[in-house]
């Protein structure tokens, strides 16, 4: 398959009268109110969208009658933008939503994703975890962007590393989720990441 | 939960939702949902396009239908149809199936091959450097 021939027809062969881009995923993630909204509507093409979207949330504890994790669907807001690259191929952000507790499946969003990227506030790192653990569970190749609020880290890039306990394999930048050229820059490195991925 | 706020049990945690149309499109998708655990789920950015089949039966639609049909004269994916047309995103992926089945909406998942090939991602990341920096533009949002 050539990338001018980039997508799989699914069912009958209903000619459409416009061909679609070929979209390539990434995702943006991290607590409530890091950036991720920010970090999409500073480089989307498009005011960023908002749709709904389930996730299924493992409880923590453990049904004591079947012993297995009680799931359940959390509908939640999903923000999310796009960047035409070209005619054929277009790149799409979804803001994975937010939270701090444990165990949220994000299968049904990242699911073929081309990489992540995981936004932190230095002040609530706490918030970021479960990404790092999701990520890195999915094998899925993710940057960690510290989002320098108010133009300041509080924390050397070393320290947040880490906190994070994320393997020396995991670049951690610094960005600012307002400046377009600063988010384009924390995405081409998940990207280049990417890149070397399939080349090895 | 039509206001997860009104009752005081909003959960901490997930961006929470506000009061959503979500009755009308369950009954139209008859009490289906896309099975999004089981892993089958169209992926969000799926892209759809309307045929001319499609085009042709608009008149013949109903509601929620129609306006997929009609919003998909451009290609665009899954989640921005949900966005505009203000669904959630598993009842767009029922319709969506149902009217492919129909043969009124072209739907192309992308093939994991393809946008993970080395070559698809030298062009996103050539594309990406030719955006320009931004000046004194700053979101609020979030």
């Amino acid at each position: 398959m050539t990338p001018t021939e980039p997508l799989l027809a699914r069912g009958p062969a209903a000619p459409a009268a416009v061909r679609p881009p070929l979209p390539v995923k990434m995702v943006i993630a991290g607590g409530f109110g890091v950036g991720k909204t920010t970090a999409v509507g500073a480089i989307s093409e498009i005011e960023p969208l908002t749709t709904e979207a389930s996730i299924t949330e493992v409880a923590a504890g453990v049904d004591d009658l079947t012993h297995t994790p009680r799931k359940t669907t959390t509908t939640v807001a999903m923000d999310f933008g796009c960047i035409t690259i070209d005619p054929t191929l277009k790149l799409y952000l979804f803001g994975t939503p937010g939270q701090e507790r444990f165990g949220f499946m994000w299968d049904d969003i990242v699911e073929g994703a081309v990489g992540g990227l995981v936004i932190v506030d230095t002040r609530r790192l706490d918030d970021c975890y479960a990404a790092v653990d999701y990520f890195e569970h999915k094998g899925i190749p993710f940057a960690v962007a510290v989002n320098a609020f108010d133009g300041r880290v509080e924390h050397a890039l070393e320290d947040v590393r880490w906190a994070l306990d994320v393997s020396q394999g995991v670049p951690v930048v610094v960005f600012d989720a307002r400046e377009r050229g600063s988010v384009r820059d924390a995405l081409l490195v998940v990207l280049e990441l990417a890149l070397a991925r399939t080349e090895r | 939960m039509a206001d997860g706020m009104a009752d005081g049990m909003a959960p901490p945690g997930p961006d929470p939702v506000g009061p959503v149309p979500a009755v009308r499109p369950y009954l139209v998708t008859a009490g289906r949902v896309a099975d999004a655990a089981s892993g089958r789920a169209l992926p969000v950015e799926t892209q759809v396009v309307s045929t001319a089949d499609g085009l042709d039966a608009l008149g013949r639609l109903s509601f929620e239908q129609h306006d997929i049909v009609a919003a998909c004269r451009l290609p665009q994916s899954l989640a921005e149809l949900a966005a505009r047309l203000r669904l959630h995103l598993n009842v767009v992926r029922v319709l969506a199936e149902d009217l492919r089945e129909a043969g009124q909406l072209a739907v192309y998942v992308p093939d994991a091959e393809a946008t993970h090939d080395a070559s698809v991602l030298r062009r996103v990341i050539d594309g990406l450097r030719a955006i320009p920096d931004s000046r004194g533009v700053p979101s609020d949002t979030d």
